[in-house]
């Protein structure tokens, strides 16, 4: 796992933004080769959907080839509510983009049969041979998609109830009602979350705090589901100071060490990286590569050495 | 400059939807702006949902419009509009009724450009046989939804001639007639055939303290023609009887009735009435400069501003250039601007503003913000003729006629205008202050 911490929310979600970008761009999506996008709701993706959209206006990225399918939405809400998910993905982002619409996938809350909306929603993304990179955020109880704790780390898309926890924050978008918070929720489950190639979350405020802590420092716990990452090959959490606050000093130390010295290798590794072609082509030389990080994947002197961590990396400079 | 582009790579090019999406606009929702976008359908005509469309629909514009941070108003309502452009609705061409009705399309296209996209033709005080002849050339013109059409009528408003003879404006007292038979009168004037349905008559104007006149209020509105107060002497309880027969409306508040009086408010009184058993009417003001007071018009806004209704009352000199013009029994009318006044003795001879215009005037004169201005010519006169979600609106389901607007900040002690540029109705562009007609 890799932790990017950056001063304030916007800047974290600028940061992953770019990374989003890159890694489309990176992979030139066709009709017949989308790239296949997990899609979060919530407070902290919003700076993140509104840089997208300014990449967009400005030709930066286009998403016409990407395929989306969103995290979770309630059940029994109707879909023009304002407070529905595909009400809040509209506004966000799907009504100032280039999706084509039949690409976009959420959850239907209101399918007759909600069972086999859930299995119908998980073939549907083996169909496209799994997510590329799964975009997420965190509940304060450490909660990815609706995965409230105790949830299995090793569930699927399926009907769950919401915590309590979940429910009271939510109620700022109801007046302050709790009764009129929807009580159950469709959801992808930690395992699908798992089973994408790559998965970025976004952590800002001093209420994720705790959440990134026991997510970062504690153990891999089904109470806090978001430390299921620790398990992953792949993983990116971006974070701004106050979501820090409950981390060791050395924790955060350490991981901005991390940061820096992959920026120092690259800088570094550039000329020597350029002068044998690696760096001038990489993206058309393996168009399908998931390279996990473009930056430790630079620095990497073979690529048989998959490894991640700078830490590594670091000791093989 | 507003620019349309077609959405690149899209599958819009094989499968064409009809959508447009209008994008970087401020809407027109009650009294604010909001910064949303709009969709349309150039098929139905009709305002559409988006994000029903994208969900529901899969569909994609074919063409987005971007207003570059222009205003998207539903297109304006003028419902006291006597002619324009040369042409005058109460006079029969020599040529016949042929002539007539080619003479209302073609207002009917050169309206539009100003942002009008309905409108009330009107026919002041006339004689028997005006109305017979005239009336089934100005009946709703919107069933075919075709936008080369132009402006649409939405159904005469007979201004008269059941009218005070004291408060005759320019109507021609010789005309003027008392409704005895309540609707039977009206019948016999306007022609039995008019005032059944469906009726080319939308609203008809007239004194409630004729004989007669409360027992036709009831019939007009059980008929479901609007009727309106105007032109009358009537007192506060008079026209208070007025508005329990069924009347909903003034007809250009101030001019052509008694001025308030503090021991008897008269007709204006009604806008500040406390009595439960009636309802405030709506009222149409004339916004020109010229025949209200801008104090006037601020007091009665605040009066009653959910009532408050621009009208032009022009006549058929509005849209013609400055100069002057023939007018009926050998008088002349010089105009200047929108000021018309007779040759021979300089009385105010109608108006020939343009509603825009009345626009503008109504927000330098009141402070009303551009929103409250613009709902006074499109949400309150389509609520007042019962058309509250299909005109006046930019709600889901509505038609889509709609002005696209700009605001030129004045200069330092210099007022705000308001500009039409680009009209479209039913979904379709049929005007472009720039000429740059595409898609």
């Amino acid at each position: 796992m890799r932790l990017i911490i950056r001063e304030d929310t916007e800047t974290a979600a600028e940061y992953v933004a770019e990374y989003i970008i890159g890694r489309i761009n990176t992979f030139t999506p066709t009709a017949e080769r989308p790239f296949v996008l997990g899609l979060p709701t919530g407070s902290s993706p919003v700076p993140i959907y509104s840089a997208l959209v300014t990449a967009h206006q400005m030709g930066r990225i286009s998403f016409h080839h990407v395929v989306t399918f969103n995290m979770d939405e309630y059940v029994g809400f109707p879909r023009e509510h304002p407070e529905s998910y595909y009400t809040f993905m509209h506004t966000n982002l799907f009504n100032h983009v280039d999706f084509d619409p039949e690409n976009i996938n959420i959850l239907n809350g209101n399918a007759p049969d909600l069972q086999e909306e859930c299995t119908m929603y998980e073939a549907k993304i083996q169909e496209y041979g799994g997510i590329h990179l799964f975009l997420g955020g965190v509940g304060s109880d450490g909660h990815i998609a609706f995965n409230e704790p105790g949830s299995s780390l090793s569930s699927q898309t399926r009907l769950k109830s919401l915590a309590y926890e979940t429910m009271l924050a939510n109620a700022r978008f109801f007046n302050g009602d709790l009764s009129l918070v929807p009580r159950m929720a469709l959801t992808v489950g930690v395992q699908t979350i798992m089973n994408a190639k790559e998965v970025v979350i976004i952590a800002t405020g001093a209420s994720k705090a705790l959440a990134i802590q026991s997510a970062i420092e504690g153990s891999v716990n089904h109470m806090c589901t978001l430390s299921c990452l620790q398990l992953h090959p792949c993983s990116l959490v971006v974070v701004d100071q106050d979501a820090t606050m409950e981390l060791k000093v050395k924790t955060v130390a350490y991981f901005k060490g991390v940061e820096r010295t992959i920026q120092k290798s690259t800088k570094v590794r550039r000329p020597l990286v350029q002068t044998n072609g690696f760096h001038a082509g990489p993206d058309k030389a393996e168009p399908d590569e998931l390279s996990p990080d473009s930056m430790s994947s630079r620095i990497q002197t073979s690529q048989s050495f998959p490894v991640r961590s700078a830490t590594i990396s670091y000791g093989s400079t | 400059m507003p620019s349309a582009v077609r959405p690149v790579g899209t599958a819009a090019a094989t499968r064409r939807s009809g959508v447009v999406k209008f994008t970087n606009c401020l809407l027109v929702k009650g009294t604010d702006l909001v910064h949303e976008d709009l969709w349309v359908s150039s098929v139905t005509g009709k305002i559409l949902n988006g994000q029903e469309l994208l969900y529901g629909h899969l569909t994609a514009p074919d063409d987005i419009i971007d207003l570059g941070g222009r205003i998207l108003s539903p297109g304006l309502i003028d419902v006291q509009l006597n002619g324009a452009y040369g042409f005058d609705f109460s006079v029969i061409p020599e040529d016949g009724s042929i002539a007539y009705g080619k003479g209302v399309q073609q207002v009917n296209r050169n309206l539009v450009k100003g942002g009008v996209t309905s409108y009330l033709p009107t026919l002041t005080s006339q004689r028997p046989e005006v109305y017979h002849k005239a009336l089934p050339y100005l009946s709703p013109s919107g069933s075919t939804r075709d936008p080369n059409l132009g402006s649409e009528s939405l159904g005469a408003h007979c201004e008269g001639p059941f009218i005070s003879p004291t408060k005759n404006g320019i109507h021609n007292v010789s005309v003027l007639q008392v409704p005895h038979d309540g609707i039977a009168s009206l019948a016999v004037c306007y022609g039995p055939s008019n005032l059944t349905h469906p009726t080319p008559i939308k609203l008809v104007t007239l004194a409630p303290e004729l004989p007669g006149a409360l027992p036709a209020i009831q019939s007009l509105a059980s008929l479901g023609i609007i009727a309106s107060i105007g032109h009358s002497e009537a007192t506060y309880e008079e026209a208070k009887l007025g508005i329990k027969a069924g009347a909903t409306s003034i007809t250009h508040l101030f001019n052509a009735m008694k001025p308030l009086h503090h021991r008897n408010p008269g007709i204006f009184g009604l806008l500040g009435t406390a009595s439960s058993s009636i309802s405030k009417p709506y009222f149409g003001i004339i916004a020109d400069g010229i025949h209200i007071h801008p104090t006037s018009i601020k007091i009665a806004y605040n009066a009653h501003p959910e009532g408050l209704i621009l009208v032009t009352d022009a006549m058929r000199l509005a849209g013609m250039p400055d100069g002057v013009y023939d007018w009926t029994n050998g008088s002349r009318i010089v105009k200047e601007g929108a000021l018309l006044t007779l040759e021979e003795n300089g009385k105010i001879a109608g108006s020939s503003i343009e509603l825009i215009d009345c626009v503008t005037n109504f927000m330098n004169w009141t402070g009303a913000s551009v929103p409250e201005a613009l709902k006074a010519v499109t949400e309150t006169p389509a609520s007042m003729l019962g058309l509250g979600g299909v005109k006046g609106s930019l709600q889901e389901g509505a038609d889509a006629d709609l002005t696209v607007l700009d605001v030129l900040e004045g200069a330092i002690g210099e007022d705000k205008r308001v500009v039409v540029d680009q009209v479209w109705k039913f979904g379709v562009k049929v005007h472009d202050r720039e000429g740059q007609l595409r898609g």
